[in-house]
C-alpha cells in the first residue's frame, strides 16, 4: 500500500490520533447512536471535548507546564463526580500544591516591567495552568499550547471529514 | 614606527583573515613588545583603551602580540577575525564602535559553527566575550569622559582593569548562561542587566510566537501582538469545541462500524485522506444540513461557548434563545472547507471570527 505521508509514530499527532480514536470508539459503544435529542447530542458532546482535551494532555504528558494542568483539572473534576467528599479532600491538597508553585512563580510575576499585565492576564486564563507561570515561561507554554491545539484541530478536522462521507 | 605601520594595516588589511595568513603577521609584528600571554580567561589591555587577547582553549599557537594589536582566533572557525585599535589614532568612540562590530561578528562565527567540539568551553567563551564586552564597556564610558588622562595613566589601568577583568570572567564562568550585553550610556549595575536580559528573552520569544500564529506580521507591538495570540488562541479553543460538536452530531445520525477499522492504521488513514478529499463538494452540503435536532444541538453549543453555563441543562434551556440564521449559515459555510487537507489556518480563523462574532 502507497503510503506517501509517512507518519512518524511517536510524533505528537499520532499520540493524539490513536489516544482520542481510542476514546471515541468507548463513548460511541456506552450510548445506543439511536438516540439524536439534543440533550444526548449536548451530552456526546462534553464527552469528546473532554476526550480530545484528555488525549492531548496525555500525549504530551508532564513535560509541560499547561498539559500537567489540565492533567489535574481532569482528574479532580472525575473524581468530584464519582465521590463528592474525596473530591474536596483532593482539590484541597492539590490547591495547596498549586499554591506552592505560585508562591515560588508569583515573585516575578506581576513586576514584569514590560507593560502590558492585562492581556498577560487574559492568556494566562486562556492556557491551562497559567495563573502560576511568569511572563517568559507563559509565553513559551502559549507557543506549545498553540502547536498542540493546531494538531488537535487538524486531527480532528480529519476525523469528522471521515465520519461525515 | 609601529604606529604608522599598524595605520597602513588597518587601512588596508580585512577585518577576516584566513588562518595562513596569520604567521605573516605574527611575522609582521615581531617588532613589537612581546606581551606575556595569560592564559584564556584574562584579556589583556594595552594601553587602558580597547583590546583584548582572545586565546583557543584548546590552545592553539601562541601570538607574538603588540600592545595595540588584537587578534581573536576562535576555536573552530575556518578564519580569523582580527580586531585592532590603535590607541594612538583612533578615538575611543571609533575604537568603540569598531570593537562592538567585531564581537558581533566574533559571536556570529561562535554560533555559526555547527555542533562545535565542545559545547562547554563554547559557552564558556561566549561567556568570555560578554564578560569582557561587559566590563570593556564599561571602561568604555569610563574612559570617555577622562580621554587625555586615560593616555597618561595607561600603566595603572592596565594592572587595575586586567585584575577586574580576572575576577569578573571568573565569576562568569560558573553560569554559563549570561548573554548580557551593556551597551553604552546604560546602566550597568546588574539589576538592569538582568531585567535587559529578561526583556530580550520575552521579545525573542514574541518573535517567536509571531512566527506561531498567522497574520501577525501586519501588527507591531507587544500589545497588539498579545491580543492576536489570545485571539488565536480563542479561536483554537473555539474550533475544536466546534469539532467535538461536530463529530457527535455525525456520530449520532452515521451509521458505521468503527471496530472494522484497525485504530492503528487509521493515523495513516487519516493521513492519505486527501486522496478521498477530491470528491466533489456536494455530499459535503448534504451531510451537514443538519435537521432541526442537530440545530438546536448546534445552538446549545454556540450558546455555551458564548455564555458558558454550568450545567447541561441549562445549555438546554439557553436553546431557546434564538440564534440569528446567519450564524448557523456561517457555520456550515465552515463546515464545507474542512475537506480540504491544507486549510489555511488564516482563513479558518477569518471564517470562525466570522460565525462567532
Amino acid at each position: 500500500m502507497n503510503n506517501p505521508h509517512h507518519l512518524n509514530p511517536t510524533s505528537l499527532k499520532s499520540r493524539f490520533t490513536t489516544r482520542f480514536l481510542r476514546a471515541l470508539t468507548k463513548i460511541r459503544a456506552q450510548k445506543p447512536i439511536s438516540s439524536s435529542s439534543p440533550t444526548e447530542i449536548f451530552r456526546r458532546y462534553r464527552r469528546i471535548k473532554v476526550a480530545a482535551d484528555k488525549s492531548m494532555a496525555y500525549s504530551v504528558r508532564s513535560r509541560r507546564i499547561w498539559s500537567k494542568a489540565m492533567l489535574w483539572k481532569l482528574r479532580s473534576r472525575s473524581y468530584r463526580r464519582q465521590d463528592p467528599c474525596s473530591g474536596r479532600r483532593s482539590g484541597k491538597t492539590n490547591q495547596a500544591i498549586m499554591k506552592k508553585s505560585s508562591n515560588e512563580n508569583t515573585t516575578t510575576r506581576r513586576e514584569d516591567g514590560v507593560g502590558f499585565v492585562e492581556e498577560a492576564d487574559e492568556l494566562r486564563q486562556l492556557v491551562p495552568g497559567g495563573e502560576t507561570m511568569n511572563l517568559c515561561n507563559l509565553l513559551d507554554e502559549t507557543a506549545h499550547y498553540i502547536k498542540c491545539l493546531t494538531t488537535q484541530v487538524q486531527v480532528m478536522k480529519k476525523i469528522a471529514d471521515f465520519y461525515s462521507f | 614606527m609601529d604606529v604608522t605601520l599598524l595605520d597602513r594595516q588597518q587601512a588596508t588589511y580585512p577585518l577576516e583573515l584566513c588562518a595562513s595568513s596569520v604567521p605573516l603577521f605574527q611575522s609582521y609584528l615581531g617588532s613589537g613588545p612581546i606581551v606575556e600571554l595569560k592564559r584564556p580567561e584574562a584579556y589583556l589591555s594595552g594601553d587602558g583603551f580597547h583590546e583584548f587577547v582572545y586565546f583557543p582553549v584548546g590552545g592553539g599557537p601562541e601570538f607574538g602580540d603588540s600592545e595595540k594589536l588584537n587578534l581573536v582566533p576562535p576555536d573552530a572557525a575556518p578564519g580569523y577575525c582580527i580586531s585592532r585599535t590603535s590607541s594612538c589614532q583612533m578615538t575611543a568612540f571609533h575604537a568603540a564602535a569598531m570593537k562592538e562590530e567585531r564581537e558581533d561578528m566574533i559571536l556570529e562565527k561562535m554560533e555559526s559553527t555547527p555542533g562545535s567540539g565542545s559545547r562547554e568551553s563554547f559557552t564558556k567563551r561566549k561567556a568570555e566575550v560578554v564578560a569582557e564586552r561587559k566590563s570593556k564597556d564599561k571602561r568604555i564610558k569610563g574612559e570617555l569622559e577622562g580621554e587625555s588622562e586615560v593616555k597618561t595613566k595607561c600603566s595603572t589601568q592596565v594592572s587595575r582593569n586586567s585584575s577586574k577583568e580576572n575576577s569578573k570572567a571568573c565569576e562568569v564562568q560558573k553560569p554559563d548562561y549570561i548573554h548580557v550585553r551593556a551597551r553604552r550610556g546604560q546602566a550597568t549595575d546588574s539589576h538592569s542587566l538582568a531585567e535587559r536580559a529578561r526583556r530580550e528573552k520575552i521579545s525573542k520569544k514574541m518573535k517567536c510566537l509571531q512566527d506561531l500564529v498567522p497574520g501577525c506580521n501586519t501588527v507591531t507591538g507587544k500589545a497588539g501582538m498579545l491580543d492576536e495570540i489570545i485571539n488565536y488562541v480563542q479561536s483554537l479553543q473555539r474550533q475544536v469545541e466546534f469539532l467535538s460538536m461536530k463529530i457527535a452530531a455525525l456520530n449520532s445520525s452515521a451509521e458505521f462500524n468503527v471496530e472494522n477499522l484497525p485504530i492503528k492504521e487509521l493515523p495513516s488513514y487519516v493521513a492519505n485522506f486527501p486522496a478521498a478529499a477530491k470528491l466533489p463538494a456536494m455530499p459535503n452540503l448534504t451531510c451537514f444540513q443538519l435537521n432541526s435536532m442537530q440545530k438546536e444541538a448546534v445552538n446549545c453549543m454556540l450558546n455555551e461557548t458564548m455564555h458558558p453555563p454550568l450545567t447541561a441543562t441549562e445549555g438546554i434551556a439557553s436553546a431557546s434563545v434564538s440564534i440569528p440564521e446567519q450564524a448557523l449559515s456561517s457555520s456550515t459555510i465552515t463546515l464545507q472547507p474542512f475537506s480540504t487537507w491544507n486549510m489555511d489556518p488564516q482563513g479558518l480563523y477569518n471564517l470562525y471570527n466570522m460565525g462567532f462574532h
